[in-house]
């Protein structure tokens, strides 16, 4: 017994030893890595999504282990290439990007979340989500499906400049009979665009424009997010319960004649302008009135670029006075989301890539981002005092953002969105042209629409719109048929 | 007489010096148009090449930096690093030369057989021209179903093979003009001396049709090069081309990318027109010789 004596110690010492050595490292590795060796692949619409993401990954391989390899679909394609995988029965991702607009193309494709909540414990921190996003943007049939990545909405700015020097509030007063200050309704946005154009608002010779916009017709149409503003802001509606298109009703025309009115105050070329022309305009102070999505805000604030630092103002979008009170009408434009593919193989591993950025501090950090497009979409991101103190008056802007969030109008959120939206954004940029009447111009899109309703199904379509109105319903959006010729 | 002699002189002077300052006129307006010729074409790339080596601070400076104090390589740099540009690099370069060569190798003798032969009796060059007649987007559904039974999704082979069918008739089309051009008694002298056809066609033949086949391999080259619509669809995170990494940059707004947008511009061309460069001795013969007959 005794010669076994030295081997059992030695080998007692060491696997002891082993074992007081492994332990705590294996506990490590499956505590902060426990996906370890998992890669998670993720498609978006563009390299700065792309970009927005990696602000995160170093973090989610520290914290889950897991690596995101991320495949870019350039955005005018997006649609129709993953929908094309995903109809095929199977996709190569396993987190998607998409428009929230077209949910219902999507949403059949998608994992639902709240078996995995239950399962995993996930945190998402839905109370935290701002209202409008969590009723209007996470649901399919009922299920919630995805969370929101790019609280994409529109806000006014306005170069302070323009509305504080004594000359310009004298000369402007002088000729519309009331003060120069930042427009509140589309009547004052216009008289404003009309007085700023063509001069030196700023002191100084140049001649500068009077507002910017994007009226190009691409993508999902950035004519029809700057005409729908003042749509429903006159009461308009996208279709009644039948399905039947009231684009072409008083209140889309109105809109569309008032925008047609005041193209001469816009800078040239704007029927080409996408998002990023307007906004470059406004921070080189070449324009004093801009609504754009909230992503302008931080190119505003950004000194490398902008001259208006500390002299921008930040505003809802004009509305329209109704009875004495201006009804205003933001626009959802059209925000992004990200959601689990139900053909994934690794579905644990992708929810929890989905709560890791959803949390408030890692969304924080892309939403903050001057270089991502990514908006707030958290009330905890509109508070957050490290987002507040980013630049000078970020604190306004945040609040205008907030301030916005109770009157936002959403998409059709329909089967076909974003074909109905083309169309549309198409027939108005003919208008804005001045190819067409904007009489022919919406007529011809309210008959597109009734194709592509009748392509999709009649019965189908008015079952989701059914849906989408009783939503818009409860958010205090009707069609007011009256309101177009009685709104000031 | 002498002053008649003297005033012919002076009007012959005048009138070689009126033709001279017309001749040195017209060539300064040629000139001229052909510059500003240039910089309308050219003005643009020039701008998107600078902007690729400038700072971000420099894209919206005002009045504009046309070229930055301070170039930096920077944006190229963050494409490999950040965007995956050297995988999509590599995969066009890869794809197009495949589809390049097997283009070459199967028009070849596709076109000598019709050029010399009839082979097909016309029925065969016709077809050819239909399928060059089918757009793209009418044949994109059908095709990446067919390719998702068969796993060609997201893999070379796939592309390649497809790009090489897409540009088959293009190239036999060309090939053919140039060997119907190419004197057959040539062909049939190395007969004569013991070459078999394929030995005749590999020695003789196409030693004297290369610039032809130059042609056809660029033209091959950067329209698989710049082809977008397969190359989106059809490929994955592996097998994405340049052409489609430069679109995600430039569609839908480039917001604060315009560094890496503008590199990724002039990557895209940089190939095409390397392939160009290494071919034009050869072009402008191609072109001519097989524009006789066609």
């Amino acid at each position: 017994m005794k010669r076994f004596r030295l081997p059992v110690l030695v080998t007692t010492v060491v696997v002891g030893l082993i074992a007081l050595a492994g332990l705590p490292g294996r506990e490590t590795a499956h505590g902060a890595r426990p996906y370890e060796g998992t890669t998670i692949r993720a498609v978006v619409n563009a390299e700065y999504v792309k970009y927005s993401l990696s602000l995160v990954e170093k973090d989610l391989y520290d914290n889950l282990g897991i690596k995101l390899e991320t495949e870019v679909i350039p955005i005018d394609a997006f649609v129709a290439k993953t929908l094309l995988e995903f109809n095929s029965g199977s996709s190569p991702w396993d987190l998607i990007m998409f428009g929230p607009s077209n949910m219902p193309d999507y949403g059949r494709h998608f994992e639902p979340l709240d078996p995995w909540i239950e399962k995993l414990k996930l945190e998402f921190q839905l109370d935290d989500i701002v209202d409008v996003f969590r009723k209007v943007m996470l649901r399919y049939n009922g299920k919630l499906v995805s969370m929101p990545y790019d609280g994409d909405i529109h806000i006014m700015y306005w170069n302070k400049v323009a509305f504080e020097r004594p000359d310009n509030q004298k000369k402007f007063k002088a000729k519309y009979g009331y003060d120069l200050r930042p427009p509140k309704t589309w009547k004052q946005w216009d008289d404003a665009a009309e007085f700023f154009h063509g001069w030196g608002w700023d002191g100084s010779a140049n001649k500068l424009f009077g507002a910017g916009a994007s009226y190009k017709p691409s993508g999902s149409g950035y004519s029809y997010h700057w005409w729908r503003q003042r749509f429903f802001a006159y009461g308009g509606q996208y279709f009644d319960g039948n399905m039947k298109p009231l684009i072409n009703a008083a209140a889309g025309l109105r809109a569309l004649e008032e925008m047609v009115r005041t193209m001469p105050y816009y800078p040239p070329g704007v029927l080409l302008f996408e998002s990023e022309e307007p906004k470059t305009l406004l921070v080189k102070g070449e324009v004093p009135l801009l609504y754009s999505w909230t992503s302008t805000g931080k190119r505003v604030g950004n000194p490398a670029e902008s001259v208006i630092v500390g002299k921008a103002g930040f505003g809802i979008v004009p509305g329209a006075e109704i009875d004495g009170k201006v009804v205003h009408r933001p626009a959802i434009t059209p925000g992004r989301g990200m959601a689990v593919s139900k053909y994934s193989k690794k579905k644990e591993a992708t929810m929890k890539v989905l709560e890791f950025i959803s949390l408030p501090d890692q969304s924080l950090k892309i939403v903050m981002d001057a270089k991502t497009i990514m908006d707030p979409w958290r009330l905890s991101h509109l508070r957050a005092e490290r987002f507040r103190k980013a630049f000078p008056d970020a604190d306004k802007y945040l609040d205008a953002i907030e301030a916005s969030f109770p009157f936002l109008v959403p998409d059709p959120v329909i089967p076909a969105a974003d074909e109905y939206q083309r169309k549309l954004s198409f027939e108005i940029t003919e208008a804005l042209a001045k190819r067409k009447s904007p009489k022919d111009a919406l007529d011809t899109a309210a008959r597109e629409w009734d194709k592509v309703t009748e392509r999709r199904g009649l019965e189908k379509q008015k079952a989701f719109w059914g849906e989408k109105l009783h939503e818009m319903k409860q958010l205090g959006i009707e069609y007011r048929p009256d309101w177009a010729a009685k709104a000031k | 007489m002498s002053t008649v002699a003297t005033t012919t002189a002076l009007v012959s002077t005048r009138r070689l010096n009126r033709h001279r300052v017309q001749r040195w006129l017209a060539g300064l307006l040629t000139y001229l148009s052909l510059a500003l010729a240039l910089v309308f074409f050219l003005g643009p790339f020039f701008w998107v090449v600078t902007t690729s080596l400038k700072g971000n601070e420099d894209f919206f400076a005002y009045p504009p930096v046309w070229v930055p104090s301070e170039p930096s390589l920077a944006h190229y740099a963050r494409l490999f690093t950040h965007a995956s540009g050297g995988r999509y690099f590599t995969n066009s370069l890869v794809i197009s030369s495949l589809s390049m060569l097997a283009a070459l190798v199967v028009s070849l003798p596709t076109a000598y057989s019709i050029a010399r032969w009839r082979f097909g009796g016309g029925f065969l060059s016709t077809l050819l021209l239909v399928l060059r007649m089918l757009p793209a987007i009418a044949l994109i559904i059908p095709i990446y179903l067919m390719y998702k039974l068969l796993g060609l999704t997201n893999n070379y082979l796939g592309l390649v093979a497809l790009y090489t069918v897409v540009y088959i008739p293009f190239a036999v089309w060309l090939l053919v003009g140039f060997l119907r051009d190419f004197p057959v008694e040539i062909e049939e002298a190395a007969l004569i001396d013991g070459c078999s056809r394929l030995r005749a066609l590999i020695r003789v033949v196409i030693p004297i049709i290369a610039p032809g086949l130059a042609v056809v391999a660029l033209f091959a080259f950067i329209a698989t090069w710049n082809e977008f619509l397969f190359a989106v669809v059809l490929t994955g995170i592996e097998t994405k081309t340049m052409m489609v990494l430069v679109t995600s940059f430039t569609s839908g707004g480039t917001d604060m990318f315009y560094g890496e947008a503008s590199a990724s511009v002039v990557l895209g061309v940089l190939p095409a027109f390397a392939v160009a460069f290494f071919l034009q001795r050869y072009l402008v013969k191609g072109l001519a010789l097989g524009g006789t007959k066609g």
